[in-house]
């Protein structure tokens, strides 16, 4: 029978360039996230606790893609969307840089700016709090995407970098990009 | 009451394994827990906790062996703490006990607020490899 191939360890020699781990745009299959989320825990493995941080925050946002993003497919007879968008991980000496793309309505794209300055301009203990007062006050399949702002922020230790990119009246991009030090 | 025993599998590993006993009282969830829809997969968990603690007049042993659960389970995660609460306050005994992964420097952080929201104590225990 022939032998199948499984990854398991994966060297990296990165001198002072930066360098993508992984690219992708489409439908954020559940499947297909799982599969890049076992390969980034074997990209990031010599840095384990921020591995541990990097998996969190790339299945949060990700996540937030598929259930929000207003680009989407839908399967079994339209009872399921499966949101589209990008995903880019990229490594420097320093720091592992997470990031995730998806159309939102222009409208939608206010709040998120103005949630992700509050969220940038927030005490951390307040950050904690809230996320807390998230939990508590939501109901269980409607606790949004704030949530997962409020936890990047807090598990990365970073601010939150975004941008809204017009697409036309109606529709803009929401990009997110959430730093890891691998200092830390 | 029936036991509740799911197994990991690796084709899914972004639903736990569970295993409820109802004859011992002990529960169990250990493993990642990320899926979709999570209140959906929580909700016969949290109900068979509802008949346990209403139906049973026995000590419930909860222990949570979960290396990673993304915040829509943190919320189910919640209801299953505040019903355990409930159950306290009713009289009934419980014992909560968390192993954490020792290589998560976020994780005893995630635990007490969980021991916070619900008003309860855990045992924390270090998850042996």
């Amino acid at each position: 029978m022939e032998e199948k191939d499984t990854i398991n360890h994966i060297s990296t020699h990165l001198i002072e360039t930066k360098r993508s781990l992984l690219a992708y745009e489409g439908p954020f299959f559940i499947d297909l996230l799982t599969i890049f989320g076992n390969y980034l825990k074997i990209m990031t493995e010599n840095h384990s606790l921020i591995q541990k941080k990097i998996f969190k925050i790339y299945v949060e946002l990700s996540q937030n893609v598929a259930y929000y993003a207003e680009e989407y497919i839908t399967i079994n007879s339209e009872s399921k969307r499966i949101g589209i968008g990008e995903l880019r991980i990229t490594e420097d000496v320093d720091q592992y840089l997470l990031m995730t793309k998806n159309l939102v309505k222009t409208k939608d794209a206010n709040v998120l700016s103005q949630r992700c300055d509050i969220i940038n301009n927030s005490a951390l203990e307040d950050l904690k709090y809230l996320k807390r007062e998230l939990r508590k006050s939501s109901e269980s399949n409607k606790l949004g995407a704030r949530i997962g702002l409020v936890q990047a922020r807090l598990i990365s230790n970073n601010h939150l970098d975004f941008d809204i990119i017009e697409k036309n009246r109606h529709y803009s991009y929401f990009k997110l990009k959430v730093k890891f030090d691998k200092n830390e | 009451m029936n036991n509740i025993n799911l197994d990991r599998e690796a084709s899914a590993p972004y639903y736990p394994g569970i295993k409820f006993n109802a004859e011992t009282g002990v529960c169990e969830i250990e493993g990642e827990s990320y899926m979709e829809e999570a209140y959906k997969f929580y909700l016969p968990i949290i109900n068979w906790i509802k008949d346990f603690t209403e139906k049973e007049n026995r000590k419930l042993y909860f222990n949570v062996k979960l290396m990673y659960f993304n915040t829509s389970t943190s919320k189910c995660l919640l209801d299953i703490f505040e019903l355990l609460k409930k159950y306290t306050n009713e009289g009934g005994e419980i014992e909560v006990t968390w192993y954490y992964d020792p290589d998560d420097p976020d994780m005893i952080d995630e635990v007490k607020d969980f021991e916070r929201e619900a008003d309860l104590n855990f045992n924390i225990k270090e998850l042996q490899a």
